[in-house]
């Protein structure tokens, strides 16, 4: 009975998101998917034909003694046509959408049908998908392959519903036996409703008792942020059709470009999964660099623009992220949520910096320069460092210099910047440049006392340590200083910097006591060759005043006796 | 004032010479003494090369009270070895002057040794009744070698970590006993700290306790078979016997002497102008440095092995590499058999000519290791055939000059 229950709470999860890849285009330019195209196939359908003759496959290797599937055995009658044309219709409301009543889930259905649990279940959906018209429905198993319900045993039916047993559509798409249609109307040319996208996978993702199966400790929250996101709230006010979805981040489109489908959800770890770490930006360019789709669209009065994702490819956390492979450079999502997406408020941007830049945030959350900037409207981090295109913060932003991000208010009263602010980015600045140049001479001296071949002492504070691995704390006060900047306040600086500068001393006397002690060993050198030569010297005298050795041996073997 | 005291020499303390009589009763010094007496060493015009044997074995001396010495501070585990001979060149006093000797002194003996072989083939040395005394060189050679290769990995740094994997891979190429060695020498699959303790004790016990050995049986036999006289010299003087000769003691020791200072001084020059590096410490999992190399008395290998194809007549480079210089070695080994005519003083231009090839191709395969000559190994072999051909052709004209002049 347990595994049972474990199957059908799959085939939810599954069903939800095979239903997703029923055709939506993130782009939002293909029509939707529908899969219950069964009778919708086109969009002014015949009048219903007699009852056809059921064709219902047999459940191969079924016992016969396994009850029969709920579904009856005459086929259900195929919907009513519509009672105008779709172009007559009335334009769709706009869903109240947390309130969108969805039918039941088909794991639920599923879950009430006792008995066919770990029976083999025809699945003929793909028999006629495999091959349909309409390419975003079109869906082959290898499309399918790599989806993670897929993989985990569920099949379209755990999604969409119906009954996959018919070889004939009005069969298999009958709403008696719980299939789901993504669309209010019959019309193909559109895409599928998005609420009923997003409900459709919050059937599963969003319950606890049907996600615990596939794992112990599951998010379900995806739903309810995403109904907090601009895409959701959008959804909600405008039932914008190209507003994304679960289906459009998360789905691979199988269809044409014009038409893409969307099945196969990958695994987020999955490398080729559209929702892996490297491939966010992408994913979310796919819509946002869109300059037609994005074109009039705004946020909180702003235009929300098209070139976020060519401004963060420039960025200091591309470069992380896609050349050096670093997976925690930040992307997208870092930043701006991932299921409740969202741009941060004006006062709230050094918080979502402060993620990852933990320390500097909460130096910068003590100024006045925060509360300044927030009067002002700047948004915190972003107004020195940029908003998408981040480059790598050096010193040279800092100062009062052309280049330098200070310049701009300081220099003229900005804002109401001041000059005495001014003074001190620029005193900041002499600082760390000094101790930065303090860092590079001790370097040289190293190396010089390297290439004369010896090997430096260390520093008195640690005498064990290495000299190169030594300055390396100056290298880190440095870094701490241009992190205290942060705080604006010039005393903790001078601290860090204080502490970096008696590093570097220590190394430099480390280094210079290596080259006077070459230079030492040199008169050492002289010194012990004098002896050594004097005792050559008299060797040789000595060996002169030897008895001279017979041109000739005597009587005797050469060398030995 | 007894009647004795009065009888010494005036200018001669008397406890010196009760001092001698006690030690010679006790400890039969007089054998010594006799046997430095008569022993002669004969003069002629490749005299010079007596003077290696006794370098090799003064700069073995350095070794040992060098050795000793840092021994006193070095630890041998991977997680202090680089740490404390860091501290021997940079806090015990002296260290840097005591571990930088015992480097260049290493390098130093590893070139008397291969010249003290050179010139022992060239005069011929190794002829009835001194195959034992050839034999137990070589033996000494390749121990040494093997000190120098064991040394090598104690400071822990990186290029000696990897330059170890490198020479133990190559050990790995012998063939059928291969994978045993490299296990054995590395003390597992991967050089580790397993494989410096097992270094360190290869390097200060059980190399020490079989050079001693070897070194006996080596030095017994140089005595037993006095100095070997060259052909040339003993046809000169109308045989060996005839040919002049010198006292071991004094004039040649002393001689001996001048070479050992002129050595010490050479050793200090070297290693206050020119100290011998330490480098980084060894990181397993950091990249192996740009351009590793082992030592330069083992480089001739290493170019030979780089320029080898992957595989030669079915075999693994490694393999062959390892087969070749195994049969070198082999032949080396019996050169004093090889050498048939070496009685009678007759020629050997085959061996000769071998030989001198060798020589070249070890100086050619040695340029290549230094990146100095960028040959191939086919181009190799032939430069190194060339030269020894020219180097012939001209030996051969030399002595023709001086028969000629000989005879005039």
């Amino acid at each position: 009975m347990r595994t049972r229950l474990r199957v059908v709470l799959l085939s939810g999860l599954l069903g939800a998101a095979a239903m997703f890849a029923a055709g939506w285009s993130a782009a939002g330019d293909a029509a939707g998917a529908e899969t219950a195209a069964a009778a919708d196939e086109s969009p002014a359908p015949p009048p219903p034909p007699p009852p056809p003759v059921p064709k219902k496959t047999e459940t191969p290797g079924k016992s016969p003694d396994a009850p029969p599937k709920a579904a009856p055995a005459p086929p259900p009658p195929p919907p009513p046509p519509p009672a105008t044309k779709p172009s007559e219709k009335p334009a769709p409301k706009a869903p109240a959408a947390p309130e969108t009543k969805a039918p039941a889930s088909p794991a639920a259905k599923a879950l009430a049908k006792p008995g066919e649990r770990g029976q083999p279940r025809p699945n003929q959906c793909l028999t006629c998908h495999a091959e349909h018209a309409e390419p975003r429905l079109r869906v082959t198993e290898s499309d399918m392959a790599g989806d993670v319900h897929w993989q985990k045993g569920l099949r379209c039916v755990d999604c969409h519903g119906g009954d996959p047993a018919w070889e004939e559509a009005r069969g298999a798409h009958a709403e008696e036996d719980g299939f789901r249609r993504l669309r209010s109307d019959s019309d193909l040319t559109k895409p599928p409703d998005p609420v009923r996208v997003v409900e459709l996978c919050g059937d599963c993702h969003a319950n606890i008792e049907r996600m615990r199966p596939f794992n112990p400790s599951p998010r379900t929250d995806q739903l309810r942020e995403y109904w907090t996101s601009g895409h959701g709230r959008r959804l909600k006010e405008s039932a914008d059709p190209a507003v994304a979805t679960c289906v459009s981040c998360h789905a691979k489109p199988h269809g044409t470009a014009a038409d893409p489908g969307k099945h196969g959800v990958l695994a987020v770890a999955d490398l080729n999964s559209p929702v892996y770490p490297k491939n966010v930006a992408k994913t979310c360019a796919t819509c946002h660099a869109d300059a037609k789709l994005m074109a009039g669209r705004q946020y909180h009065g702003r235009p929300i623009g098209h070139q976020q994702y060519d401004e963060w490819s420039r960025s200091v956390h591309a470069e992380t992220l896609l050349k050096k492979g670093d997976l925690s450079a930040p992307t997208c999502n870092d930043c701006h949520g991932n299921h409740g997406a969202l741009p941060p408020d004006v006062d709230s941007v050094a918080n979502a910096c402060g993620t990852c830049h933990g320390k500097i945030a909460g130096l910068f959350a003590t100024t006045r320069m925060k509360h300044a900037f927030e009067r002002v409207g700047l948004p915190g981090c972003a107004t020195c460092h940029g908003a998408h295109d981040i480059r790598h913060a050096t010193i040279d932003m800092l100062g009062m210099h052309d280049g330098a991000v200070c310049v701009g208010c300081h220099d003229k009263g900005r804002h109401g910047a001041t000059v005495a602010g001014g003074e001190a980015a620029r005193k900041f600045r002499n600082d760390l440049d000094g101790l930065r140049r303090a860092i590079e001479e001790a370097e040289a001296k190293i190396e010089e006392a390297e290439r004369l071949g010896m090997a430096i002492p260390g520093p008195r504070s640690d005498p064990r340590a290495d000299a190169r691995m030594y300055l390396r704390k100056a290298g880190d006060a440095l870094t701490a200083a241009r992190v205290e900047i942060h705080g604006f306040a010039a005393a903790p600086v001078e601290k860090v910097l204080a502490a970096g500068r008696e590093t570097v001393a220590e190394v430099q006397e480390s280094a210079e006591s290596a080259i006077r002690q070459h230079h030492a060993r040199r008169i050492w050198l002289a010194a012990s060759l004098v002896p050594i030569l004097l005792v050559i010297v008299v060797l040789v005298l000595y060996i002169r005043t030897l008895p001279p050795v017979p041109l000739a041996a005597q009587d005797r073997t050469p060398g030995n006796p | 004032m007894s009647l004795a005291a009065l009888d010494s020499p005036p200018n001669r303390p008397r406890w010196t010479a009760r001092l001698k009589e006690f030690l010679i009763d006790r400890l039969g010094l007089e054998t010594f003494a006799e046997l430095a007496a008569k022993k002669r060493v004969p003069i002629h015009r490749s005299t010079v090369f007596y003077f290696l044997g006794g370098m090799a074995l003064f700069l073995f001396g350095i070794q040992v009270v060098t050795g000793i010495l840092l021994s006193l501070y070095y630890k041998p585990s991977p997680d202090q070895a680089f740490e404390s001979v860091r501290a021997i060149m940079t806090e015990i006093e002296y260290g840097w002057l005591i571990r930088s000797i015992h480097s260049w002194s290493a390098n130093l003996l590893i070139g008397v040794l291969y010249l003290h072989l050179l010139t022992t083939f060239i005069m011929r040395a190794y002829r009835r009744p001194r195959e034992f005394t050839w034999i137990t060189g070589l033996v000494l050679l390749a121990m040494f070698l093997a000190f120098g290769f064991s040394g090598y990995l104690l400071p822990w740094n990186q290029l000696a970590f990897f330059a170890t994997k490198v020479g133990t891979d190559i050990t790995g190429g012998v063939p059928l006993v291969g994978e045993s060695m490299l296990l054995l020498a590395r003390s597992g699959e991967e050089v580790t700290g397993d494989t410096l303790a097992r270094f360190y004790s290869l390097h200060v016990v059980i190399l020490p306790l079989a050079v001693l050995a070897v070194l006996g049986v080596h030095l017994y036999l140089v005595q037993k078979h006095g100095m070997s006289v060259p052909d040339a010299a003993a046809r000169r003087y109308g045989g060996p016997e005839h040919v002049p000769s010198m006292p071991f003691v004094p004039h040649f020791l002393l001689r001996d002497m001048v070479g050992w200072y002129v050595a010490l001084g050479l050793l200090a020059a070297l290693a206050a102008l020119f100290p011998w590096e330490l480098g980084t410490k060894a990181d397993p999992f950091g990249a192996a440095p740009e351009g590793i190399k082992p030592e330069w008395y083992f480089l001739f290998m290493f170019a030979t092995l780089e320029q080898t194809p992957s595989h030669v007549f079915g075999l693994e480079n490694k393999q062959a590499v390892v087969l070749f210089f195994s049969l070198v070695g082999l032949v080396v080994l019996a050169v004093p058999f090889l050498d048939r005519r070496a009685d009678r003083g007759g020629p050997r231009p085959a061996l000769s000519f071998l030989a001198t090839w060798a020589v070249f191709a070890f100086v050619v395969q040695t340029a290549v290791g230094l990146g100095l000559l960028h040959f191939g190994l086919s181009v190799s072999v032939f430069v190194s055939g060339a030269l020894a051909i020219a180097f012939r052709l001209l030996m051969l004209w030399w002595c023709a000059l001086d028969r000629r002049r000989m005879s005039a």
